[in-house]
């Protein structure tokens, strides 16, 4: 890791955050795509934390900032600061913990309660590895995603099955959206989004339903 | 003069004084009376103004004051300062004859003070804090027999006192008509440097006179010369930011460290003392003016990177750079912040316990915890004390008797939900997310510690089974993350599920509001941390203020868990039982807290750390940071804050008991 000095080489810089019920495996699917670790008894996030990983996107240099926070709801008023600058989200639940998807709705409310109400947002299933304890079918997951236009995918953060594929797949999305608006906007003349800079995403329903989401 | 004999009496420790001066720090010291009893000994100098009952607050508590006699004498026309303890005399026995002596005010010319603040409360007693020149300050002089006015009148009659315009409770001193003259004069005073290490009690040649009141000089004392072979200082022109700086500096008096640590040198170097404090002896002594480069070289080559604020001073030795720590912090736990002892064992224990099992001076006990902890084993006999669990005037008897009544009133407890069936627990959605939290929770809490180990670990499930007792106990507050790692060392410890659910309540009535819903107590507690960083850093401060930091979120599971996540097990177990002893103050976890934050503030402030950068950073800390040396630093900047640092946390900040109970302070710490 290049310290703590922001001055790496990158294009842009994109913060997601993950959130969703305690224990659905959040900060392993974060340490999954950031240090290709997994850790079963990894302890509950106090407060809040994140990590870095740079990866290419069609070219671009992204630096992903992944922000992780506590599960439960006691702590959200304090993690809610965090949620700034947010520019895409994974919404996590446990496919072996129904209540866990029946919360999806609550975190998506208090989700669009604190970002740009554009944000790119995934549904993630976790621990799809444990298909003998499956509560949540894929097919509920993914037409609760569909409903509310959210990109989906059932995640392994133990096996590392489709972790790599669902962050860069709302990078992507982030940085489509993006370079698009650089465009647009270039036309209109108001010059582009300077290289390096962190990005907000506004107004931007219409690009995201263009762009089509997800890879089903 | 009448008094002529008392003095002498007080001060017949100056043999002493004085041979230390003479041994430690023989190449400062020109003056030619080594032995040296009281400034009226001296040819010519006249008694002005006594005072006795005059009082420092070396701690928080004022019950442990230190009183002395408050003296003005005139000598060559220049009018002098000084504070004497009385010798063998104090409120509190504790105080070593070494602590006492520290705080001795010797012989200060007024040429050197730059400002009085007087603070005349209705409530509570008047004092003055005297800034000198150079931004340093002594501690508040408490007037217990009232007369700050009267102090203040007489001191103008002899030397030119103007108020401020500013505050109408601060009289300048030598006060010049421009901003230019008064920072050349703060700047160029070069005896504020010999005073602060005690040395200039008298004027250090003849070349002193009374031009040097301050008002007819232009500024630039003519004892420059005496005093530039000490290689202090350069010649500087005016800079406003460093005028600025002295004004910050006077603003909060305590950083008056300066001068005691300087005072406290001098005596480290003394070795006349017989019963000394082991903390004095093995410091490493630095005479002032070394001090003051070292500081200037080591932020130079700790940082690199510029400052905000600094540009041109990495040669100039300064005590007030706006960045520069105003406490000098590398230093301050040296003078403060007691070694730590080795753990206090079984026997030692016992001789605390009168026959029948009372804890005879609590306070002395929890002054040894603080001071080293406890070796293992007995923590489990401690612990319960510290917690609250047990009163420390309880028998032995009636201990066992409310453990057997303890235990039974658990079982009831834990009876409540053990009795729920599959049938009600289906329609019982509170107590299914309370169990599948906690569930979730014990199987991921130290499991990589031996205690909690392995699959269908006992412990493991105490553990469950007692936070879950504990939300019906405690229904109202549930079960919130972050508790478990709060019982984990406590069951360990206590290896009894009754008594460490016991003891886990106790701990959760002082912070319980850590977790409650609307996040007050945690909120409490950084606002006061930021308080405090503003009292004791505030460069720090300011330079959170300006990067948006200033909710402190980054040191939220500091705080949340008291650092149970930044130690490793058996540290964390220390600092807890330090923490606990609540023997300098309740709210050491704060002063932890700035400890940790001063230990890192030129890494923050040079590579210009900005919110994300600094909480990883700080997550990142984990595990990184040595115990010891920070229990040492938090309690030297506790005692440095004194009453200021007591009075930046609002009452009731937890881990105060809450204040509807009417306890804001310990019983042991009221003024009488």
């Amino acid at each position: 890791m290049a310290g703590y000095r922001v001055e790496d080489d990158y294009d842009y810089l994109f913060k997601v955050v993950l959130i969703g019920d305690s224990g659905v495996g959040k900060s392993n699917l974060l340490s999954r795509f950031t240090k290709n670790e997994f850790n079963l008894e990894s302890k509950s996030t106090i407060g809040v934390e994140f990590a870095t990983r740079t990866l290419a996107v069609e070219g671009k240099v992204i630096k992903a900032q992944i922000w992780d926070t506590a599960g439960q709801e006691r702590y959200r008023a304090i993690t809610s600061a965090y949620y700034r600058g947010a520019v895409g989200a994974l919404l996590v639940y446990d496919v072996t913990r129904r209540a866990t998807f029946e919360n999806v709705d609550r975190w998506l409310k208090e989700l669009k309660n604190h970002t740009e109400p554009n944000i790119v947002v995934m549904l993630v299933g976790n621990k799809s590895d444990l298909r003998h304890l499956l509560a949540v079918p894929t097919e509920d997951g993914k037409s609760y995603a569909e409903q509310e236009s959210l990109c989906f995918m059932e995640t392994s953060a133990l096996e590392a099955t489709n972790v790599e594929d669902a962050f860069a797949e709302v990078l992507t999305q982030i940085y489509r959206i993006t370079s698009k608006k650089q465009v647009e906007a270039g036309e209109d003349g108001n010059g582009s989004v300077p290289k390096g800079e962190k990005i907000e995403v506004k107004n931007d329903v219409s690009a995201l339903k263009k762009l089509g989401c997800c890879s089903n | 003069m009448s008094m002529e004999s008392s003095e002498l009496h007080d001060l017949s420790d100056d043999a002493d004084y004085a041979a230390s001066q003479q041994q430690g720090s023989a190449s400062m010291m020109r003056c030619d009376s080594e032995k040296r009893s009281s400034s009226s000994d001296h040819d010519g100098a006249e008694l002005i103004y006594l005072k006795d009952n005059v009082a420092i607050h070396p701690t928080q508590f004022a019950s442990e004051r230190i009183s002395g006699r408050l003296k003005l004498t005139k000598q060559d026309s220049l009018l002098f300062l000084s504070w004497i303890p009385y010798k063998g005399q104090t409120s509190n026995a504790k105080l070593s004859e070494k602590d006492r002596s520290l705080y001795t005010i010797t012989a200060v010319p007024f040429t050197e003070v730059r400002s009085i603040r007087r603070h005349t409360p209705a409530l509570g007693w008047q004092y003055v804090i005297v800034v000198l020149s150079s931004g340093l300050a002594f501690p508040p002089l408490y007037f217990y027999n009232g007369g700050v006015r009267e102090f203040l009148a007489i001191v103008k009659q002899h030397v030119f006192l103007a108020r401020s315009a500013e505050d109408a409770n601060v009289f300048i001193v030598n006060d010049f008509q421009s901003p230019l003259q008064r920072t050349l004069s703060s700047l160029e005073l070069p005896s504020t440097l010999p005073v602060a290490s005690g040395q200039s009690i008298y004027p250090l040649d003849g070349g002193s006179s009374s031009e040097n009141q301050g008002r007819t000089s232009a500024g630039v004392d003519n004892r420059v010369s005496s005093v530039s072979r000490y290689g202090l200082r350069k010649q500087k022109s005016h800079d406003p930011a460093r005028d600025l700086s002295i004004h910050l500096l006077e603003k909060f008096s305590l950083v008056t460290k300066f001068a005691r640590e300087t005072t406290t040198q001098l005596f480290s170097e003394n070795n006349g003392f017989g019963s000394v404090d082991k903390r004095w002896n093995n410091q490493p002594v630095h005479s002032y003016p070394e001090k003051l480069s070292n500081i200037a070289e080591e932020k130079y080559h700790e940082s690199p990177h510029s400052y905000p604020v600094d540009e041109h001073d990495e040669e100039i030795p300064n005590v007030v750079d706006v960045p520069a720590d105003p406490l000098e912090f590398n230093k301050l736990s040296l003078v403060w912040g007691k070694p730590r002892q080795p753990p206090m064992g079984s026997k030692e224990f016992t001789a605390f316990l009168d026959y029948e099992g009372r804890v005879v001076e609590s306070k002395a006990l929890r002054e040894r915890v603080f001071y080293g902890g406890i070796e293992h084993l007995l923590r489990k006999e401690v612990w319960p004390f510290l917690l609250g669990y047990h009163a420390y005037d309880s028998t032995y008897a009636e201990r066992e008797y409310l453990r057997s009544v303890k235990q039974m009133e658990y079982a009831t407890l834990k009876q409540q939900w053990q009795s729920i069936s599959p049938e009600q627990a289906k329609r019982f959605t509170k107590y299914r997310e309370r169990k599948g939290l906690i569930d979730k929770d014990v199987v991921r809490t130290d499991r990589s510690f031996e205690y909690y180990e392995g699959d269908d670990n006992l412990n493991v499930n105490s553990m469950r089974d007692i936070l879950l007792t504990y939300s019906f106990y405690n229904f109202d507050l549930g079960y919130c993350q972050g508790m478990s790692d709060y019982l984990s060392p406590i069951l360990f410890v206590m290896e009894d599920e009754s008594e460490a659910f016991w003891c886990f309540v106790a701990l959760m009535e002082r912070l319980g509001p850590n977790f409650n819903r609307d996040q007050n107590g945690m909120h409490t507690q950084l606002f006061a941390l930021s308080k405090l960083v503003e009292l004791l850093d505030s460069p720090l401060h300011e330079y959170f203020k300006q990067n948006d930091c200033l909710n402190y979120f980054f040191c939220f599971r500091w705080i949340l868990i008291q650092f149970k996540r930044e130690f490793e097990y058996e540290k964390t177990m220390q600092l807890w039982e330090v923490l606990w002893t609540q023997y300098l103050t309740e709210h050491l976890h704060l002063y932890v807290c700035v400890a940790i934050l001063k230990r890192y503030r030129s890494k923050i402030m040079g590579e210009q750390m900005d919110f994300d950068t600094l909480l990883k950073f700080i997550n990142e800390l984990s595990g990184q940071i040595d115990l010891d040396s920070t229990i040492r630093d938090a309690e030297a900047l506790c005692i440095c804050a004194g009453e200021n640092g007591a009075a930046s946390i609002p009452p009731g900040t937890p881990p105060s008991l809450p204040l509807d109970e009417g306890i804001l302070y310990p019983q042991d710490d009221d003024v009488l």
